[in-house]
């Protein structure tokens, strides 16, 4: 908006899909301005899937230099957001699946850690078997647990994410409710 | 329900702060997708790539008018992988723990040498080109990598993992206590060691879950609601002789997982079985109705209408000359025992079958390509069981024109009045050299219109393109079938060889009229991918399943009479009754079905009409015929097993009873083996406390 001077209170956010459009179009300046706006999101999202934080940061980061291939798949028929959630949800699940492929010595290792938790809330040690049980769920009922409950999403904005109806989600749900009381 | 968690529960998980990132991660991240960024621009100013995340057809299956879903094919195509060159440089961290290959390359880094050097992968790395331009992307690699490792030389921590190759892997508790120092700013309800301690046990192998991420691709659809006679008198739909689901279903289950709804199409369910329905006498008139109408086992109120057609079989005598091409899938991830091996034998079957006036040609994609045998006559078996055997996974080489390739090597050994060929065979990789989705399905329906068929055969797990094998092979007018093991490729392709590769009739539509009298609602037992609009059912054009030599195939509709008390949907409080108009409604029959087919070479339909009578109906469900129950057993099983709204209350004991009481003589022990699939899904998803 060149009319309004910098740091004019009139100048306001642009939209995501503005940013959106810009990269796509080849602005290096917008598509910088997207990753930056989104890094806490796909950090965050990376962190309640993986569960650590260094596999977050790197989960981070490889969505970050994907956005800059896949983003001209990005249609506009979903949010943005929705789209992120998937192209994240995705890297979680490859980064995941590279790792139960290569063996699980790496993790039993990093089990004897140093770190021990340190006292909790009482209400923590309960939720702490509630993150290890969903997280061993199968990768789609965890997901839509996930983003039902941790994210607060509607069952349509999950299936959205997912790729799936919205009764897919449901079902989803509920036999992750099943094998949840199976477990705790 | 005490057997479930609580929402309240699981509302816990809404508690969790996660940490802040650190300042050094987020700056890294946004540096290297600059960086990507930049490659990417100076990658499209070269042209030279079309769609960089079109690349593989799977990408972009959506124009089949399937839904996104969440699949790799979003996120990663050429362009991707031209980046994950370049980000290789970044060492061993990077390259060992995130998923920055595509999927189904991952697997290959495994069984390399640990001890790589960091800049070696960008050779090694087997990044699989989905393209023929595989130096194209390397050359370009090969300049933004120096400017990429100067921008890293910075990160010393980045760095060390780098060189540190293998090491850094085995010292990864080390980086984790590194990343707190970096800055644990707000905890919240829980701690970053909570977290890294929850984590931990998601990668041991400690529990055993009911259903297992599969990776393969459904499309997924509603069940077919219940329909009011008097609103919606009028149901129709395309035949499907397709039995992948039901081959799917078996694998799942044996596997000891409860396959996801989207995978049971009840109507694969039913037709994966043969039925004893009389055939037609002549080659022009390729079948004729059989049907039953018998009490529902799951619901009392309501009856079961089967509707059931055999296709004509060709005597002995009659033997067509046939010009088969295969085109194998012989990308890297056929090298299962599942898929490749398990190809060889199937198809060494199927030329086993071949008489001397057949021919057969090989042609591969995605791994090797090009033609492994010229077109052969089957009398020279050793000839073509020579070549199948030489077939082998692997290798990176893009098979730019394999599907074109395949079509020409038919056509030039085209034979008239015989069966001409296309077979598919692939785990899920459809990089047949046509990309766009849409040019591949005006490919196939123009050499289907040239009298070239296509089947397709679905091998293995966890990539299994389902959605576009159906897309595919309706298109060729062929069926598509899942190996799952060597008894399934027998059945398939010896068994069954007759209706596997000669179609009889095409583009075969049902169209059943109910009467209001009679009938007051009705609801047809799977075939929701395949129902049709009314009015297409006159419409030639519109393009509806075929049927092979001496496939069975049968559609079920329950129906609710008039005054039995079953009827879901209330009656209308402001309806006025419109007086039956005497002939028709009030003569008793229960409606009327309509069928109509193309006979192979034919571009017009013909049609074939029968009254549902009143005298088809069996008061007792014992005294329906074997085949009448058991269609009734297998449609029960599979909505059971999809969670169907309808499918009353039945436990897996009375599923399992009714089909052990109606497996007739069931030579091939098909029927044997689906008795002990109700077992494997009762104890996998037990009955319940009732009501649930």
């Amino acid at each position: 908006m060149p009319h309004f001077a910098e740091g004019s209170a009139l100048q306001v956010e642009v939209a995501d899909d503005v940013l959106v459009a810009r990269a796509k179009a080849g602005d290096r300046t917008a598509f910088g301005e997207l990753v930056e706006r989104h890094y806490d999101f796909i950090f965050r999202t990376a962190c309640k899937w993986s569960g650590k934080r260094s596999d977050a940061e790197d989960i981070a980061q490889d969505v970050c230099v994907k956005l800059a291939s896949v983003l001209g798949s990005f249609d506009g028929r979903s949010a943005f957001s929705s789209w992120l959630y998937r192209v994240t949800l995705n890297a979680v699940r490859d980064m995941q699946r590279a790792r139960s492929r290569r063996g699980r010595h790496i993790d039993r290792f990093a089990e004897v850690s140093p770190e021990e938790a340190p006292p909790e809330q009482e209400e923590s040690a309960t939720a702490k078997e509630l993150w290890t049980a969903v997280r061993a769920l199968p990768e789609k009922q965890r997901d839509a647990v996930l983003l039902v409950y941790a994210e607060d999403l509607n069952h349509a904005q999950a299936g959205e994410i997912m790729g799936c109806r919205e009764t897919t989600v449901s079902w989803h749900i509920h036999e992750a409710k099943k094998t949840l009381r199976g477990l705790l | 329900m005490s057997n479930q968690m609580s929402d309240d529960e699981l509302r816990a998980l809404k508690q969790l702060r996660t940490p802040t990132p650190s300042e050094a991660a987020r700056r890294r991240a946004l540096e290297a997708s600059l960086l990507a960024f930049d490659a990417e621009q100076k990658k499209s100013a070269g042209a030279t790539q079309g769609k960089g995340w079109g690349a593989r057809l799977r990408s972009i299956v959506p124009t089949f008018e399937r839904t996104w879903t969440m699949d790799t094919r979003i996120a990663f195509g050429l362009g991707t992988a031209a980046v994950a060159l370049l980000i290789l440089p970044l060492g061993y961290q990077l390259y060992n723990s995130t998923a920055i290959t595509p999927l189904r390359t991952v697997e290959t880094p495994v069984t390399q040498p640990e001890a790589v050097e960091p800049a070696k992968p960008v050779a090694d790395q087997p990044v699989e080109p989905k393209d023929s331009e595989l130096d194209d992307v390397a050359t370009r690699v090969a300049e933004p990598a120096p400017v990429l490792t100067d921008e890293l030389g910075r990160d010393e921590a980045l760095q060390k993992q780098a060189v540190g190759g293998a090491e850094s892997r085995a010292a990864a508790p080390m980086s984790a206590a590194e990343a707190e120092q970096d800055g644990v700013a707000d905890m919240g309800v829980m701690t970053l060691d909570e977290f890294a301690a929850a984590s931990m046990p998601s990668q041991e192998p400690m529990m055993v879950t009911p259903t297992e991420p599969s990776g393969d691709e459904f499309t997924s659809f509603e069940e077919s609601p219940v329909k009011v006679v008097a609103e919606e008198p009028v149901s129709t739909f395309s035949i499907d002789v397709d039995t992948a689901s039901y081959s799917y279903v078996r694998r799942s289950l044996t596997d000891g997982y409860v396959p996801e709804p989207d995978a049971v199409r009840i109507e694969e369910l039913i037709n994966y079985f043969d039925y004893a329905y009389p055939a037609a006498a002549s080659k022009a008139e390729p079948f004729q109705p059989t049907m039953q109408i018998y009490p529902t086992p799951w619901n009392g109120k309501t009856q079961l209408l089967q509707i059931g057609i055999k296709g004509y079989v060709p005597p002995v005598a009659e033997d067509k000359a046939s010009n088969l091409t295969f085109l194998f899938d012989t990308s890297g991830s056929m090298d299962e025992p599942d898929k490749l091996p398990l190809l060889k034998r199937a198809f060494a079957l199927l030329v086993g079958q071949l008489s001397d006036n057949d021919t057969v040609s090989i042609v591969v994609y995605a791994g090797s390509a090009g033609v492994v045998l010229e077109p052969t006559k089957a009398s020279d078996k050793a000839k073509i069981l020579s070549a199948l055997e030489t077939l082998s996974a692997g290798g990176s080489t893009a098979g730019a024109e394999g599907i074109e390739l395949a079509y020409r090597l038919a056509a030039q050994n085209k034979v008239a009045d015989g069966i001409n060929r296309v077979i598919l065979a692939t785990d899920g990789d459809f990089n047949v050299g046509i990309d766009d989705p849409a040019d591949l399905e005006t490919f196939i329906k123009a050499k289907r219109d040239e009298g070239i068929f296509l089947s397709v055969l679905g091998f293995g797990q966890g990539n299994l393109g389902d959605d576009t094998m159906q897309a595919l092979a309706q298109n060729g007018n062929g069926m598509a079938a899942y190996i799952d093991s060597f008894k399934e490729a027998q059945k398939v392709l010896v068994e069954q060889i007759g209706g596997t590769l000669e179609t009889i009739a095409k583009d075969v539509k049902i169209q059943v009229e109910f009467n209001p009298a009679v009938i007051s609602e009705y609801r047809l037992v799977g075939y929701e991918t395949r129902a049709l609009n009314r009015e297409d059912f006159n419409n030639d054009k519109v393009d509806a399943g075929d049927i092979g030599a001496g496939h069975t195939v049968t559609a079920i509709y329950e129906i609710t009479p008039v005054g039995s008390g079953g009827a879901l949907v209330d009656p209308l409080r402001y309806d006025t009754p419109t007086a039956p108009d005497g002939v028709t409604q009030s003569s008793g029959e229960i409606g009327y079905l309509k069928m109509r087919f193309k006979l192979p070479d034919a571009t017009t339909s013909q049609l074939i009409e029968a009254p549902i009578a009143q005298d088809l109906v069996v008061p007792e469900l014992a005294q329906a015929s074997d085949d009448a129950r058991w269609a009734a057993a297998v449609a029960a099983f599979g909505q059971k097993l999809k969670g169907s709204n309808y499918g009353g209350e039945m436990s897996w004991e009375q599923i399992e009873t009714l089909a052990q009481g109606a497996r007739g003589a069931d030579e091939n022990g098909y029927r044997a083996e689906f008795v002990q699939l109700v077992d494997a899904a009762a104890s996998l998803a037990p009955d319940t406390a009732v009501g649930e």
